[in-house]
C-alpha cells in the first residue's frame, strides 16, 4: 500500500503536490483563476468556472445519496458537462466510469450492472435508452440528463403524433403511465394489423425487433404529458438528416431501425382509423370515453403563443 | 383512477410541425392555470393525435440545424419545448443543471488516498463482455507527473486539441489531464471530422494535439486538395492507437511545421508508457523506449526474460499499471503476476537500443479507431439471431491500416438471411464499430479437434478476399 506522502515521492515531485485529480484541478485553479481552462465552440470557461462547475456536481450528487467510492457512470461526448461532471466525481472521491457513446442497451446494461454505477450521467436523447435498461440494473438511483436536444421527425405519409396530457391522479405512478400507454399502443398496432407488435417497459414499441413507436412520459406540475410518435408509413429520413448537425452516436440511435404498419402487415392505415383504434384501445384499458372537442379561448391563447415560440428556431 | 371519466379528443390531422409542440404545450398551460385557479374541471384530461401535412424537424435547442437548407428542402422546424428544472421533465430523469442547483460553488475536494479508484474504463478483451479496468489516483497521478513529462511538456501557455473522445484513456489520460495539470487550454471538439479539427487547430492556435493515424492522414488530404498554408501553431503532436506510417509522419511534420511523437500504451496502463521520436529521435515501426518510470521488457510463455531481438510478449511494470479488472480477479491474476508484471498480450521485441517492437498480437483482438473489439461479443450478438446457427469474426485489413470486423455465419437448417439482414440485426444490437463490414456465409466453421474456432484460416480467407476485391 501506499500512503499519500510515498506516492507524491514516487510521482517525482518534492513540492506539494495533489493526489487525487479533484484535489489536482482545485490547486491549479488557486494558481490560474483566470485563465481559460475549456474552449467549447464559442465558449470559453476559466479554471476558476470549470473549478465550481466540479463543486456543484459534486454537492449536487453529495445532495442525491452519491458517496465517496460510489461509482457514477458518464455517457457524454467532448462538451464542457463532461469535465464538469468528471471533475465533480473526483472532488466528492467517486469513482467516474465514462463510456463510449455509441454502445447499445446490452453493451449499457453490462457496464452500469458490473461497476454497481449510482447514477449515470448522459445526453438527454440517450434517457430513453437508459429507461428501458434501467430494471436489469438494481444500483441505479439516478438517471442525469444534461442538453436540450429532443430530435422528433415529422413526415406527412409516415407519422402520427400522439399526446395525452392528464391529471396525475389518472395513475397510480409514472411507471403505470408508461404500462397503460405501452399496452395500448400495442394493442393499437394488433388491431392494425402488426401482429407481432411488442412493448418494453419504458421502451419503445417494437415489432421484429424494429421499433415501431416510442414513448416519452413527462411531468409538470400535477401533469403526466405523453408524447408519442408512431410509424404508419416507412420514413426516407435523409432528407431530414442532410439539414442537421447530429453526432454520430445521435444519428445512430435516432435510426435505430424502425419498421411500420405498412411494412409489417402489407397494408395502409389511414390516419382516422389509426386515431379511431386509439381511441378504442384507450377506453377499453382504461375505461374513459372520449368527447371530441377543441381548444378553449384560453388555451388558444397559449397556443397561439407557443406557436409563435416553436417558429422561432 | 380514470375509469368512468371523459376525456377531450382533440383530432387535428391537417397540422404542420409547430402545431406538434403548440397543441401539447397549450393544453398543458391550460391544466396547470385551472390548478391554481381551482377550475381545472373546465379543461378536461386530453387526448391529442395529429398529423404534420409537411415533412419536418422539432429540435431541442442544442440540436444544429442548417436552416437556409432546410427551407430549401422543403423542412419545417420547429423549436421543442424545454425540458428541465421550470418545465416539463422526463420522469426518472434529473437535469444535470439540477442537481448543480443543489450544489454550491465552494467545495474542498475530499481526500482520496493513492490506491482508491478514480476512474473505471471498459474495454474489449479475448472474452464476450468488456472488462472494467481500475485506475487509480496513483495511476494518474503517475502518468501525469513522471510519464508525460518525460514525453512531452504541457506548459501554461498551451492550447491542447481535445479531439479523442474523453471515455478514452488515450484522450483522457493524455489529453485532458495533462492539460488542466499544467494549467493549460483544452479545447474540446465534440464531432471528429478533418474540417472540424482544422477548424479548431486554426481558431484556437492549438500548440499540442493527441490524435489516431488516421486524423493525420486527413488533414494531410485536405493540406493537398487546398493547397493553402495550413496552420502552424502546433509545437508537438501525438499519435497512437495504431502504427503511423512514416510517410505521412514526415510530410504531416513539414506541412504543418511541427513535431510528432509516437505513443505506446493501454488503458491497463493509464495509457502512454513508450515513446517513439522522442529527442528527434524515430524508429521506423519502433513503438519507441519506454518512459521515465517504466519498466518494459519480453517474457517468453513462463515469464522468462529473453534476450534482446528475441520474439516474446511484451510486459510493463509501473506505478502507472492498474492494480486490476473491476469485479474480476481471475482476469487480473491472468494479466499480472506476483511481480507485478502485466502481459500486454502484444507480441514483440527488444533491440540493441532500447527501442521496442510490436510483431503481432497474442489475442484474438480486433482494433478499430484505437477500440478494442472483442471477436467473442460480436459473436454471441450476432448468434442472438433466432436463424443463425453459428458465427465466427476475424479481422482484415481496412483502408489506412485500419482493421475491419468480417464475419463468417452459417445458417440453421432451412433459413435464409441476407447480409444486410445480419447488419441490421447487428445496428440494433452494438455500437457501429464493432459491426462487421462484410458478412460471409458459409456451410461450416473452420474448427479444432476441441471445437475450438481456428481464426487464423477465417483470417487468410478474410485478407485474401479483401485483395481480390481491390483489385477489381
Amino acid at each position: 500500500m501506499f500512503g499519500r506522502k510515498k506516492a507524491k515521492e514516487a510521482a517525482g515531485s518534492g513540492g506539494a503536490v495533489a493526489v487525487g485529480l479533484g484535489e489536482m484541478l482545485q490547486e491549479i485553479t488557486k494558481r490560474y483563476k483566470r485563465k481559460q481552462a475549456i474552449h467549447f465552440e464559442n465558449v470559453t470557461y476559466t479554471y476558476q468556472e470549470l473549478d465550481e462547475n466540479a463543486n456543484r456536481v459534486a454537492g449536487g450528487l453529495e445532495a442525491l445519496g452519491v458517496r465517496q467510492g460510489d461509482r457514477v457512470a458518464m455517457m457524454l461526448p467532448n462538451i464542457p458537462e463532461f469535465a464538469f461532471t468528471f471533475f465533480g466525481i473526483q472532488k466528492l472521491g467517486g469513482v467516474a466510469v465514462p463510456f463510449n457513446t455509441m454502445y447499445k442497451g446490452r453493451e449499457i446494461s453490462f457496464i452500469l450492472k458490473d461497476s454497481g454505477a449510482k447514477a449515470i450521467v448522459c445526453l438527454s436523447n440517450f434517457a430513453n435508452l437508459i429507461n428501458e435498461i434501467r430494471d436489469e440494473c438494481p444500483d441505479l438511483k439516478e438517471v442525469i440528463v444534461t442538453g436540450q436536444r429532443t430530435l422528433v421527425f415529422v413526415d406527412p405519409d409516415a407519422t402520427v403524433n400522439v399526446q395525452l396530457v392528464v391529471e396525475k391522479t389518472n395513475f397510480e405512478s409514472a411507471d403505470s403511465v408508461f404500462h397503460t400507454v405501452g399496452g395500448v399502443l400495442v394493442d393499437t398496432f394488433q388491431a392494425a394489423g402488426v401482429k407481432d407488435a411488442w412493448y418494453k417497459h419504458m421502451g419503445a414499441v417494437r415489432a421484429h425487433g424494429k421499433k415501431l413507436a416510442t414513448i416519452l412520459v413527462s411531468e409538470i406540475e400535477n401533469l403526466y404529458v405523453v408524447n408519442v410518435v408512431g410509424f404508419l408509413k416507412t420514413m426516407d429520413a435523409d432528407p431530414l438528416f442532410r439539414v442537421l448537425w447530429v453526432p454520430p452516436e445521435i444519428k445512430d440511435k435516432a435510426v435505430e431501425p424502425s419498421t411500420s404498419v405498412e411494412e409489417e402487415s402489407g397494408t395502409t392505415v389511414t390516419l382516422d382509423a389509426f386515431k379511431d383504434l386509439l381511441v378504442e384501445q384507450f377506453t377499453k384499458k382504461l375505461g374513459v370515453t372520449f368527447d371530441a372537442g377543441e381548444l378553449t379561448r384560453d388555451e388558444q391563447l397559449a397556443y397561439e403563443k407557443n406557436r409563435a415560440l416553436a417558429g422561432r428556431i | 383512477m380514470a375509469d368512468g371519466r371523459t376525456w377531450r379528443l382533440i383530432y387535428n390531422p391537417e397540422g404542420d410541425t409547430t402545431d406538434v409542440v403548440a397543441y401539447g404545450a397549450a393544453v398543458a398551460e391550460g391544466r396547470i392555470a385551472g390548478k391554481y385557479q381551482l377550475s381545472n374541471t373546465s379543461v378536461p384530461d386530453t387526448l391529442i393525435v395529429q398529423r404534420s401535412t409537411v415533412r419536418g424537424i422539432i429540435a431541442g435547442a442544442d440540436v444544429r440545424i442548417d436552416r437556409d437548407l432546410a427551407t430549401r428542402e422543403g423542412i419545417q422546424l420547429a423549436k421543442a419545448a424545454r425540458q428541465g428544472r421550470n418545465s416539463a421533465r422526463a420522469v426518472g430523469t434529473i437535469q444535470l443543471s439540477e442537481v448543480m442547483a443543489k450544489g454550491s460553488r465552494a467545495y474542498d475536494a475530499k481526500p482520496v488516498q493513492p490506491e482508491d479508484p478514480a476512474v473505471i474504463l471498459y474495454t474489449s478483451g479475448t472474452t464476450g463482455n468488456p472488462k472494467g479496468v481500475t485506475l487509480t489516483n496513483e495511476n494518474f497521478l503517475f502518468q501525469r507527473n513522471t510519464i508525460v513529462p518525460s514525453i512531452m511538456e504541457f506548459t501554461e501557455s498551451d492550447r491542447t486539441v481535445g479531439v479523442l473522445p474523453l471515455y478514452h484513456v488515450y484522450g483522457l489520460s493524455n489529453g485532458l489531464i495533462p492539460t488542466i495539470n499544467a494549467g493549460a487550454g483544452f479545447v474540446m471538439v465534440a464531432q471528429y471530422s478533418p474540417q472540424n479539427l482544422l477548424s479548431a487547430i486554426a481558431d484556437t492556435k492549438a500548440t499540442i494535439m493527441p490524435a489516431i493515424p488516421s486524423m493525420y492522414q486527413h488533414l494531410l488530404t485536405i493540406a493537398r486538395a487546398r493547397k493553402t498554408t495550413m496552420p502552424k501553431s502546433l509545437r508537438m503532436c501525438v499519435s497512437g492507437g495504431a502504427p503511423l506510417p512514416l510517410s505521412v509522419l514526415r510530410e504531416f511534420m513539414e506541412v504543418f511545421d511541427t513535431q510528432i511523437v509516437e505513443g505506446y500504451g493501454l488503458t491497463e496502463t493509464a495509457s502512454c508508457v513508450s515513446a517513439n521520436g522522442r529527442g528527434g529521435v524515430f524508429k521506423e515501426g519502433s513503438i519507441g523506449p519506454v518512459a521515465a518510470g517504466v519498466e518494459m521488457t519480453i517474457f517468453d510463455d513462463d515469464d522468462q526474460e529473453l534476450p534482446i531481438g528475441e520474439v516474446g510478449e511484451i510486459v510493463i511494470r509501473s506505478s502507472t499499471v492498474t492494480p486490476g479488472y473491476w469485479n474480476d480477479s481471475a482476469a487480473t491474476t491472468e494479466a499480472i503476476n506476483a511481480d507485478g508484471w502485466f502481459h500486454t498480450g502484444d507480441l514483440g521485441y527488444r533491440d540493441d537500443d532500447g527501442f521496442f517492437f510490436i510483431t503481432d498480437r497474442k489475442k484474438d483482438l480486433i482494433i478499430r479507431g484505437g477500440f478494442n473489439i472483442s471477436p467473442r461479443e460480436v459473436e454471441e450478438v450476432i448468434m442472438l439471431h433466432s436463424a443463425i446457427q453459428d458465427a465466427a469474426v476475424v479481422a482484415a485489413p481496412d483502408k489506412h491500416d485500419q482493421e475491419m470486423v468480417v464475419a463468417y455465419v452459417v445458417l440453421k437448417e432451412g433459413e435464409s438471411l441476407t447480409a444486410r439482414d445480419v447488419m441490421d440485426h447487428c445496428v440494433a444490437n452494438m455500437a457501429p464499430y464493432k459491426r462487421p463490414k462484410n458478412v460471409v456465409f458459409v456451410d461450416t466453421l473452420p474448427k479444432s479437434a476441441t471445437g475450438k474456432v481456428l481464426r487464423t484460416e477465417l483470417r487468410g480467407e478474410a485478407t485474401d478476399r479483401r485483395l481480390v476485391e481491390r483489385s477489381e
